[in-house]
């Protein structure tokens, strides 16, 4: 009897517990954001706004990893390369589906790819441009490559390789790829966790649940554990945090940092900094004159250099990131892989700021004029600090603010001096944030017109490297070299804040940006 | 009633819209900055760009993108939203009426809240009463709309929680509800403007010496203020309310973004920051008809009211 007592006890604690583990399914999760998408088709768009929502709705072959360091599984459950790196073999999982309950084939991956990798194919084509063909046989899919590519898994991870119902897409009103994409896109339907069920533009968007999503909760069911999503767009920060602090949402993202501290102290709320790769710089235009044919100091490695030391970056970050941000000290964020953990950065030193500047030419000092984002209190508070911190070296900064669209034609046309600027990677990779900051043939290096024959050469080295530890070593020696050519103002890393419900459980946006809902679920 | 003079205002829009599509048109294109970099943002490459200006047929002549603008007008056709791609007809059409809804309904509160109290503030004149009237609007004049919004959001909506937080609701009721604050921030706005006029002249008729015959006549104070008074005194407000509806459709850009309200205001702003040209000339050509048609209502209102109004 007393045995028996004590199994029946245990059994009984063993189910309790057991229970309290579980995740609770089912329910709607209200989230709040700043703008609602455009265009939700993976290949013709390249906005943030979409992008972070894509992967709910369509799934990739492989997926970026939670902490944004690597790639793992998607709906290829394994890969292989041969040994000369240029052929990769992907074993689709069985029984996929996409959201409509027909069958995801070798088929439709095929088509996906192909679509994608088309050179008109949107801003985002060059990601699979090393793929020769695709051939797809039962659940094998095979690329034939012209050069061992080490940055394809990451991009087969990347939203605009997303495997779509090719029947489905192909049976779409329209004459052309473009015009079957619109119709497409109203409706889209991928393999992703979540299918789009309702859309009222510039007001809300619902995902419901997908009943055919192949990944596996931790009840051994299928995810994703929600009932739906709902997003609802609310333009105004003030607006998204007081729907919050009255329950109307479970989530709000791009919540300002000068609010973090106080929704902390909130505790019906959990406001979380996830980790992203956005690094906030300062671009410089390198070039001798400016568009105007005025000298530019600022091509002056020394003068670079005296700016980036005379930059209080720790002041930075408790005056514009309210202390939520990380100093910056390589162009790339130390979430990207193969980030230089022994990178210096650029440590304040005034005195060799003063030092740098007076074995310039520019001895005296001199003006300089930033464009700023008109109506951005961020950027208007990091300029106003750094014009206090550069005045003691001499250096007058002039503030010019403009809208986005006329700031980003200016910066197009090299028609500036200096400019704020964000960046985040969309792909799990050294090679993009690379390509853009520091590859003349690029854009020009974002524009600072920064040249280096050194860095294209390890670049285009590292482009088919295959051997993770090489390649990491070209990427220090590159981090390296545009350090010390300072061709930008190194500033800090900032993460995405987003402020959650008590009861929200599993949400995560990745480094990337991306949203994922799949692993959500809301705790009665 | 005055069919004929309508159709002839209606057909005096006509020139009125075409200068005002051609001076939007350039306008637009004027601007620094074009629809791709806007769309493709900071990262885009010169071929990208020139490839997406292509693509939207943004390389050709300016005359012959105004005139292939014309002509699709002509066919009931706005274009497709650069950034959205979808038809801006469609785009208007999803948007307007909750604009609409809100002036509306923002101007119906508007009266409600300024008619009462203006009659009030001129029927006590000078009083404590006029001075409070007269004091709360003017300050209510100069608050900033947009504060107005957050405080009554804070107030009304998060702390005391009578009313949602944003949004536009499901059915009349639903919407009635949720817009209730955004249509009392405006409706407010509007009040103090239409008080201080509305008071004045309530109070020249009330001194008016047909006033002053039928209160001889022993006709019932009640009777007098609707019949003659108010009925006088409204002439000049119209006026006034109509200038107004213009303006509280432009003023809904600030509202609908506080209130997170689906409207053609935050349309407007969303268009003009992607500089996509399609929809900035849509909203406008659909703003200057309804200002046009608000005005002629106006008119119409004002010639029924006023019988000495010769409409020609």
């Amino acid at each position: 009897m007393k045995r028996l007592t004590r199994v029946t006890l245990t059994l009984a604690a063993a189910l309790v517990c057991g229970q309290a583990l579980a995740v609770t399914r089912g329910g709607q999760l209200v989230y709040g954001r700043y703008a609602d998408s455009l265009f939700l088709d993976p290949v013709l768009n390249d906005a943030n706004l979409d992008i972070w929502i894509l992967t709910n709705l369509y799934d990739t072959l492989l997926q970026p990893t939670a902490d944004g360091k690597g790639v793992q599984p998607g709906l290829a459950s394994r890969y292989t390369v041969s040994k000369d790196g240029k052929v990769m073999t992907l074993t689709l999982r069985s029984g996929l589906k996409f959201a409509d309950g027909s069958a995801l084939t070798a088929q439709d991956v095929k088509w996906s790819l192909d679509r994608a990798r088309q050179p008109d194919a949107g801003a985002w084509s060059s990601s699979l441009a090393s793929i020769t063909s695709v051939t797809a046989s039962g659940s094998t899919v095979t690329l034939n490559l012209k050069t061992p590519d080490p940055t394809l898994p990451a991009a087969l991870a990347t939203f605009n390789a997303a495997i779509m119902p090719q029947k489905l897409f192909t049976a779409a009103p329209g004459k052309n790829d473009a015009e079957k994409a619109k119709a497409f896109a109203e409706k889209p339907i991928g393999s992703g966790p979540f299918v789009l069920s309702e859309w009222k533009r510039g007001s809300y968007m619902v995902l419901k649940r997908n009943p055919y999503y192949w990944k596996k909760g931790e009840d051994g069911k299928a995810l994703p554990y929600l009932d739906s999503v709902r997003f609802e767009i609310i333009p105004d920060d003030n607006t998204r945090i007081l729907k919050l602090q009255a329950g109307e949402l479970q989530g709000a993202e791009f919540i300002p940092l000068s609010r973090v501290a106080e929704l902390r102290g909130n505790p019906r709320l959990n406001m979380t900094l996830f980790p992203s790769t956005k690094v906030n710089s300062i671009l410089m235009n390198n070039r001798p004159t400016l568009k105007d044919g005025t000298v530019n100091p600022l091509s002056d490695v020394k003068v670079r250099q005296a700016l980036n030391y005379a930059t209080n970056k720790q002041a930075l970050i408790q005056v514009v990131t309210y202390g939520t941000g990380k100093e910056m000290k390589s162009y790339m964020s130390s979430t990207t892989p193969l980030f230089d953990a022994s990178a210096k950065g650029y440590p304040y030193d005034l005195a060799k700021a003063k030092a740098l500047l007076a074995s310039s030419k520019f001895k005296s000092g001199f003006d300089v004029t930033v464009l700023a984002t008109s109506g951005s209190a961020d950027d208007l508070a990091l300029l106003t600090a750094l014009q206090q911190m550069w005045g003691a070296i001499g250096v007058r900064l002039k503030i010019e603010q403009l809208d986005a669209a006329t700031k980003t034609a200016r910066y197009r046309a090299n028609d500036f001096q200096m400019r704020t600027a964000a960046w985040t990677n969309d792909i799990n990779d050294p090679s993009q944030i690379t390509s853009y900051y520091a590859l003349f043939s690029n854009i020009e290096s974002v524009h600072t017109g920064f040249k280096s024959s050194e860095v294209d050469k390890l670049f285009a080295q590292s482009q088919q490297e295959t051997s993770r530890v090489k390649r990491a070593s070209q990427y220090r020696a590159i981090q390296n070299i545009y350090l010390n050519a300072a061709p930008i103002i190194y500033l800090y890393e900032t993460p995405y804040p987003v402020a959650l419900a008590k009861n929200v459980r599993g949400f995560v946006q990745i480094p990337l940006g991306n949203n994922i809902f799949a692993g959500a679920s809301l705790e009665k | 009633m005055h069919s004929h003079y309508v159709l002839k205002r209606l057909l005096q829009i006509i020139p009125t819209f075409l200068a005002v599509m051609l001076v939007v048109f350039l306008l637009v294109r004027l601007l620094p900055g074009d629809p791709a970099s806007a769309i493709l943002g900071d990262r885009a490459t010169a071929d990208i760009v020139e490839r997406t200006n292509r693509q939207l047929g943004l390389d050709q002549p300016l005359p012959t993108q105004f005139a292939l603008f014309v002509w699709n007008l002509l066919q009931g056709n706005l274009g497709d939203s650069i950034s959205l791609k979808v038809p801006v007809l469609r785009l208007i059409g999803e948007r307007l009426p909750v604009t609409l809804f809100l002036t509306v309904y923002a101007a119906a509160l508007g009266l409600l809240l300024a008619v009462p109290l203006a009659v009030l503030a001129a029927v006590r004149r000078n009083t404590w009463v006029d001075a409070l009237i007269r004091g709360v609007f003017q300050v209510g004049l100069s608050l900033p709309v947009f504060y107005v919004a957050l405080q009554l959001l804070t107030l009304l909506g998060a702390r005391l929680g009578w009313f949602p937080i944003g949004g536009y609701g499901s059915g009349t009721l639903g919407h009635l509800y949720h817009l209730f604050l955004p249509a009392l921030t405006l409706g407010l706005n509007l009040a103090a403007v239409l008080v201080r006029t509305l008071r004045n002249s309530v109070i020249e008729v009330i001194t008016a010496e047909y006033v002053e015959f039928a209160r001889a006549k022993g006709l019932r104070p009640r009777l007098i203020m609707t019949r003659h008074v108010l009925r006088n005194a409204l002439i000049p407000t119209v006026t006034l309310l109509g200038l107004n509806i213009g303006a509280l459709i432009g003023g809904a850009v600030i509202t609908e973004t506080v209130f997170a309200i689906p409207g053609v205001g935050r349309l407007m702003v969303d268009a003009i920051f992607g500089r996509d040209y399609p929809v900035i000339q849509g909203l406008t050509l659909t703003f200057a008809v309804i200002v046009s048609l608000v005005f002629l209502m106006t008119d119409l209102i004002h010639a029924r009211l006023d019988p000495r109004t010769e409409l020609s």
